[in-house]
């Protein structure tokens, strides 16, 4: 019992966190809160790994101000992701969707996860079978005397 | 199975640089790697109203029937610089061709700037001002220079990321005319 709890005790821990980082904002985002966050979520076409909210060209200020535009005017986030792939193609996304090439980029993760842990709690489970080797009285008297013999 | 923790590592090995493999060869390190061309071509190109150096309207609807080069560039880019003979060459064999067009859309430059360009490089197109870069945005630009064939009827029938030369126009053209038959 002693030795599980420290692992229920980081494992409660690893699912607080988790339930903290994936808990939903309480209320209603405005269209400019919105167009903001999907901002980050798109690449500055002109500028290698930039997003659109960070960058500072005429392109991603027109864009910032087109999702605007469209937020405002009733599209959810997903049309205007998609809108934005149809027309620059799915780089157009700092974060991969979830199909396709995007399925490997965010399961590969926890596929590793996965088998290391399982790897590791088989590797504990076998040294644990594994016989403790005690020396008898036998062995301390014959080590003893091997000693004595030497220094003799 | 002796050494389970073993072979489970190398499984993980395994699958690792098996999709690192695939990864390495269906994804290009630089995000535009993968879009070698627009995402427009084969669709209808965008409404192009803009106004030109003298505050005249450039509408693409007065250019239904023609073939169009649109390219969009601006005074201070390097490549535009450099791509710009092959344009003036390509414009100098299309002059008295009536079914074909070309139009310069700059952005991220100001007028005085481009006029001065204009004149002093005898550009001879029609040269349209896009200050919010919603034309850029519109065609889904990467930068500049990039440059698109439109068929007679308004689709885009061919695009190129970059400088461009004399080949690459007249191909973009004939794509840009075979669309249109």
């Amino acid at each position: 019992m002693r030795r599980v709890l420290p692992w229920a005790a980081l494992g409660v821990v690893v699912l607080v966190v988790l339930a903290w980082a994936a808990w939903p904002d309480g209320g209603t985002a405005t269209p400019r809160e919105r167009a903001r966050d999907l901002a980050t979520e798109l690449r500055c076409p002109d500028c290698e790994g930039l997003s659109v909210a960070d960058s500072s060209t005429s392109s991603a200020r027109a864009i910032r101000a087109d999702l605007r535009r469209r937020l405002a005017a009733g599209e959810t986030e997903d049309e205007v992701r998609r809108a934005y792939v149809d027309r620059y193609g799915e780089s157009i996304l700092l974060k991969p969707e979830g199909r396709g090439l995007g399925v490997l980029v965010w399961g590969l993760p926890v596929v590793v996860f996965v088998l290391g842990a399982g790897g590791l709690a088989l590797a504990l489970a076998r040294w644990r079978r594994e016989p403790q080797l005690h020396a008898t009285a036998a062995d301390e008297a014959l080590v003893d005397e091997t000693r004595r013999s030497d220094h003799a | 199975m002796s050494h389970p923790a073993r072979w489970i590592a190398i499984a993980v090995a395994v699958v690792v640089v098996g999709i690192g493999v695939v990864l390495a060869t269906q994804v290009g390190s630089d995000p535009r790697a993968d879009t070698t061309t627009s995402q427009l071509v084969g669709g209808p190109a965008p409404r192009l109203a803009l106004r030109d150096l003298d505050g005249h309207t450039v509408d693409s609807t007065s250019l239904t029937g023609k073939a169009v080069i649109v390219n969009f560039w601006n005074t201070w880019c390097v490549p535009c610089q450099e791509e710009l003979p092959a344009l003036q060459s390509f414009a100098a064999s299309h002059r008295n061709d009536p079914d074909v067009a070309i139009v310069g859309v700059v952005r991220d430059d100001t007028k005085p700037t481009v006029r001065d360009y204009v004149k002093a490089e005898g550009i001879g197109w029609t040269i349209a001002m896009d200050p919010g870069s919603q034309a850029a945005l519109a065609f889904g630009t990467r930068g500049q220079p990039e440059t698109f064939a439109i068929s007679p009827d308004g689709i885009v029938a061919g695009a190129q990321i970059g400088p461009v030369n004399e080949h690459s126009l007249e191909k973009m053209l004939a794509a840009a005319r075979r669309q249109g038959t």
